[in-house]
């Protein structure tokens, strides 16, 4: 310890230096006046002043609040050595800056004592400063994580402005970072997905899931998998990756292209509300599953509800801050309040909701996440411009003989190979009834022979498919060419299927035979494409999908 | 099994309900899905809401339906439709003959 003497008398500087080293305080520097001290305090640092209030110039009560200026943050504690003992000058001693004064001549028992007093105030002091210095450090690595991880979210969770035009929404963490979370994508078969979900908890923990659900959402919601595909595969991706106590739950929700018609998941989110807008009626979609990230893959339940909505109807999904709050009895609001606030004739708002579940919470503070979605049913035939198609043409050509046309796959892969181009979805389902009805034209009459006529009757109507799987299994001759076209100037699909067979008489095709079991493939193709064309004398059919939207 | 078919809570309604694709791979096991109807019913209802992809076959075996159960006094519904199926169901003009939605 670093003690400095400030005294203009060489015998009180001797006295006082003696007893310092009798009491083990060998580091020490002495001063002869104010300017000195001061000088030499620069110099050394000490930890400890015994400062001399008389002397010429510069006395004592001049000296010290230079010192303790130099010293700043740090605690230099000054003790005062006074041969004045009036009451004034005592406390004048302590209100320029000192901390203590000893009476002169100095009893060394006494100045020993505070000296030591002051040196375990001067260390407890400079723990705290250390203390705080590390404090002020993890405070600025913290800000900074924060800054970085929020740069992130940021940039994951972006919902294009296309999709979230058609929905009104509240997001409020209730700390800085959302453990809840909405997601919203159009889909490639017309239409938009969206997503609401809640983690366990709030802040930063549960907001971390968040990415992962996010990223396999929007995936899968881009390649047109179902709302309960989804919800599996994200229960998969959070099952994985969650510790046991943390979970996420969540509706998924399927609007088609003409927004009226929802497929909905729900798991562990409050009941979601479809409101009429014409007799402002409600159907509640209870939670049928528990929420992702529980279960394990083969447990998992991916059943959908369906329903379904007229243009204006409002569809209400929010998560459980909106309907926990409080009043000031401790009564929760619950399902029947945010269903009470949802009832009212006029357009409901996420805004005007929020604000009464605000209002029911009156002075509290938010205590959890609150996000509230609403979308309204409207066309969404808009988002279809969201996917294009294909900028070069692309062909696929196939032939299968024989064994190869006994293959349950055939309409299934083509299907994938064609799906696979961009844009392609939208038109998938009536792309699959194209191709199966060509495909079994060719295969059942071309091919393998069969008569329709059979079909005729409910028992005829089974022996013909019956006779299909015999004839189909013993196959061993014959073949089926595929050849598909697509003509990105035109925007078309050509598709050419020709078989081995004898053709027949086109001539002898009836065009309307909607009331029989049989027959109605050809119609079918005619109201699907823009064109249907038989050529070979009726062994190859052409057809042409249009793509234009 | 691809197809379910249960009692609706009600008892009134038996409920047959296709997976993503109702073609004619589906045919006998749709012939059993109304093989043994329970007396007392007054609907029978077919749920299209997962079915996205559908050929010619699958009206047929719809029609076959509705012949073999001729005798008793059924009504008939299809129901939750995607749009696609739902058109491809009016171009067949079934709504004549099914209450579709």
């Amino acid at each position: 310890m670093k003690i400095l003497i400030i005294d203009d008398e060489s015998l009180n500087r001797f006295l006082l230096l003696h007893m310092l080293e009798e009491e083990g305080y060998t580091d020490c520097y002495e001063a002869k006046d104010g300017p000195e001290g001061i000088q030499l305090a620069q110099e050394v640092q000490p930890d400890l002043v015994l400062l001399d209030v008389m002397m010429p110039g510069m006395d004592g009560f001049a000296v010290a609040p230079v010192l303790k200026e130099m010293a700043g943050d740090n605690y230099l504690p000054i003790i005062f050595i006074t041969s004045l003992d009036d009451k004034e000058s005592l406390a004048r001693c302590l209100e320029v800056g000192g901390d203590d004064f000893v009476a002169k001549p100095f009893d060394k028992l006494i100045l020993a004592a505070k000296i030591r007093a002051h040196d375990r105030i001067r260390q407890l002091t400079s723990k705290i400063e250390q203390q705080n210095q590390s404090l002020r450090y993890f405070q600025q690595s913290v800000d900074r994580e924060h800054a970085i991880v929020e740069h992130i979210f940021n940039n994951a969770i972006v919902n294009k402005e296309l999709v979230t035009d058609f929905f009104d929404f509240s997001l409020s963490p209730a700390a800085v970072f959302n453990g809840d979370v909405f997601l919203c994508e159009s889909s490639p078969a017309g239409g938009l997905y969206f997503l609401v979900g809640d983690f366990t908890g709030h802040g930063l923990a549960s907001a971390i899931g968040v990415l992962p659900v996010s990223r396999t959402f929007r995936f899968l919601a881009r390649k047109g998998y179902s709302a309960g595909e989804i919800a599996a595969q994200l229960n998969t991706t959070l099952g994985s990756l969650l510790p046991p106590d943390m979970f996420c739950a969540a509706a998924v929700i399927e609007v088609d292209a003409s927004g009226c018609r929802f497929n909905i998941w729900n798991g562990g989110l409050p009941s979601l509300l479809l409101k009429s807008s014409t007799n402002l009626s409600m159907y509640k979609v209870v939670s049928r599953h528990m929420a992702l990230g529980i279960l394990e893959s083969d447990e998992f339940d991916a059943e959908c509800e369906i329903i379904e909505g007229e243009p204006g109807d409002q569809l209400l999904v929010y998560t459980d801050g909106l309907m926990e709050v409080m009043d000031e009895h401790g009564k929760m609001a619950d399902e029947e309040g945010v269903m009470s606030w949802f009832s009212s004739p006029e357009t409901i708002t996420a805004a005007f909701l929020f604000e009464r579940a605000a209002e029911y919470r009156a002075d509290s503070i938010q205590a959890d996440d609150t996000t509230i979605v609403i979308f309204s049913c409207q066309s969404l035939e808009v988002l279809k411009e969201d996917f294009a198609t294909n900028e070069l043409p692309y062909s696929i050509h196939l032939t299968l003989k024989g064994r190869e046309l006994n293959n349950p796959h055939i309409i299934s892969s083509l299907m994938e190979m064609i799906n696979s181009q961009p844009g392609m979805t939208l038109v998938r389902s009536d792309l699959y009834t194209i191709l199966s009805e060509m495909f079994n034209n060719a295969l059942e009459h071309g091919v393998l022979k069969l008569s329709s006529d059979l079909k005729s009757t409910p028992d005829g109507f089974h022996q013909y498919y019956q006779r299909r799987d015999t004839l189909l299994a013993n196959l061993t001759e014959g073949e089926i060419g595929f050849k598909i076209l697509f003509k990105p100037s035109e925007s078309a699909l050509d598709i050419t299927i020709s078989d081995s067979g004898d053709g027949f008489d086109v001539s002898t095709l009836d065009e309307d035979s909607l009331t029989a079991c049989y027959g109605r493939g050809i119609s079918f193709l005619r109201e699907l494409c823009e064109s249907v064309r038989f050529s070979d004398n009726g062994s190859t059919l052409s057809v042409r999908l249009s793509m234009a939207k | 099994m691809t197809i379910t078919a249960n009692l609706s809570d009600d008892n009134a309604t038996w409920v047959i309900k296709l997976d993503d694709k109702f073609d004619f791979g589906k045919v006998q096991e749709f012939r059993d899905a109304y093989q043994s109807l329970p007396e007392d019913i007054t609907t029978v209802e077919v749920d299209l809401g997962q079915t996205e992809y559908m050929d010619s076959s699958a009206l047929g075996m719809l029609l076959n339906m509705q012949k073999s159960l001729g005798e008793r006094s059924l009504a008939y519904k299809i129901t939750h439709c995607r749009p696609q199926v739902a058109r491809i169901l009016t171009i067949s003009r079934f709504d004549k003959k099914f209450d579709i939605s």
